[in-house]
């Protein structure tokens, strides 16, 4: 769900090739995002979790895969480990 | 100096797309005054607005985020610059600036993150402080600006004006100086405006300015010159234009639509809204003196004509001083009576109306005018368009809250 609610964001609003998100080991550096982008791209989480995740740079030195672990791991921090249905 | 050409306009306006539609429906009369939407008239059932066609159609998907003004601004220059030929990233990019007029920047945005803060706070079931990051960027009154030379690639100078009902008639006037001085060879000029919202409107109508609904035609509720005038009405939309130097445009063999030759502005420092006539005059004799023409030179005025008591008085006063025997036989009209105020981008909008005027000889009406306010006694061509006209020159102005003047001459360019 997560990672669907952000590969859709970046094919759609940012024009991003969907094989991209094949690549086995896909590093968030190689997604070309600036930080504007990935604060774009964080709200579209922030929105539906209800609170802001701390210090968005440091995604980039990252795996794709880390990233979304490590925002799973905070909305679960959020809500008593559990991971609700992140809905608009 | 440099003479200053005129080699590319656009509009998208209550009136219609494109700056064809728009003047083509001012000269049928048509007025495109409406009852506002609900979100609003729940609260001002009265209120009144002139609506423009959304923009998105005509836009790249990925601007649907940008602020509703800075998407008008997007496709009114898209015509201007198509017409003009200028292309994005000119090699000259540095020498062509991006100049802007806008009233209240960012309104749209502004007031859809105060709804959503209000209604998740109402719902309790939302973090009302998670808001889109790029809120700020997108109601930053210079976002249509960014916007424009981002798009273009433009590196002159990218100027936001706010000067309320002045903004882009002084946006167009600031960048005429910059190409006659030399600073600058060509700019593409927008007014934009977007502000047909619940807050925007309660602030308007809490001014006691806004037009009454006409018992017989809502759509001809905006009455400029007339006896039985109830206030403006609050319109939407964006206009633009590119400027260019005679040697630039001459170089690459660009057809002109006129050219600007006066510009004159001035303060009246004296009230927050009311008007006064001294320096309305002062801003139009800045202009003809700078045009080099006299009063009977101008074949057609587009005046501020807002259709407020105290405004279109004092306006028509000015307008005798300036011109004193001409005035008799000047042709005025207020457009306003059909497109409402664009605030923002009323002067450009306005403006390309009477470039379009002058170049087809077709004047467009005071199309609510049926019942004459004997005080505004001159010829404001009432109810219908006149054509057939030799007209040389045009004058357009715009009179601001906050005592700002502008005045703008254009006259014709043989091909």
């Amino acid at each position: 769900m997560l990672e669907e609610i952000v590969k859709n964001y970046l094919v759609e609003s940012k024009g991003k090739d969907p094989v991209l998100f094949d690549t086995p080991d896909l590093q968030v550096s190689a997604l070309g995002l600036d930080s504007l982008d990935m604060v774009e791209m964080l709200f579209e989480i922030e929105d539906r979790c209800g609170f802001q995740l701390p210090d968005p740079m440091r995604y980039m030195q990252m795996s794709f895969a880390d990233m979304l672990a490590d925002i799973e791991a905070a909305i679960r921090e959020h809500n008593n480990g559990e991971l609700p249905e992140l809905k608009l | 100096m440099s003479k200053v050409l005129i080699t590319g306009m656009g509009a998208i306006s209550p009136l219609g797309i494109g700056r064809q539609a728009t003047f083509e429906s001012s000269l049928e009369g048509r007025c495109a005054v409406t009852a506002a939407p609900p979100e609003i008239s729940r609260w001002l059932p009265n209120l009144l607005v002139a609506p423009c066609a959304c923009p998105d159609a005509l836009l790249d998907a990925r601007c649907a985020g940008l602020d509703r003004a800075t998407r008008f601004a997007l496709v009114a220059a898209q015509e201007a610059v198509e017409e003009a030929g200028l292309g994005a990233h000119p090699a000259d990019a540095r020498r062509i600036g991006v100049y802007v007029g806008i009233g209240f920047g960012g309104a749209q945005t502004v007031d859809a993150l105060y709804t959503r803060f209000q209604e998740n706070v109402a719902q309790g079931s939302r973090n009302p402080a998670i808001v889109h990051p790029l809120s700020v960027p997108r109601m930053m009154a210079n976002s249509a600006a960014a916007m424009v030379s981002m798009k273009y690639g433009l590196h002159g100078p990218s100027h936001t004006y706010s000067v309320a009902c002045a903004s882009s008639a002084i946006a167009i006037g600031e960048a005429y100086r910059a190409i006659r001085g030399g600073y600058i060879d060509a700019a593409v000029v927008i007014g934009t405006e977007a502000m047909l919202t619940p807050g925007a409107m309660m602030a308007w109508n809490a001014l006691r300015v806004m037009a009454k609904p006409d018992a017989s035609d809502i759509s001809r509720s905006c009455r400029p010159f007339s006896l039985n005038r109830s206030g403006f009405v609050l319109g939407e939309g964006a206009a633009a234009i590119v400027l260019e130097s005679e040697a630039r445009a001459t170089a690459r063999k660009q057809a002109a639509l006129g050219e600007l030759c006066g510009y004159g502005c001035s303060s009246d420092a004296e009230h927050l809204t009311a008007p006064s006539s001294a320096e309305q005059v002062v801003a139009m004799r800045q202009a003809l003196d700078e045009a080099g023409l006299e009063p009977a030179d101008i074949g057609y005025l587009n005046a501020h004509g807002t259709a407020t008591d105290a405004g279109d008085v004092v306006e028509t006063q000015s307008i005798r001083s300036v011109f004193g025997e001409a005035a008799s036989r000047l042709p005025v009209s207020s457009t306003k009576s059909m497109h409402g105020h664009l605030i923002g981008a009323s002067g450009i909008l306005e403006f390309v109306i009477s470039v379009m005027a002058m170049n087809q000889g077709a004047l467009p009406p005071t199309a609510t005018l049926d019942n004459p306010d004997p005080r505004c006694d001159l010829d404001f061509i009432p109810l219908t368009a006149r054509r057939g006209c030799d007209v040389q020159a045009v004058m357009s102005n715009s009179f601001a809250f906050g005592g700002s003047n502008a005045c703008l001459i254009a006259r014709r360019v043989e091909s």
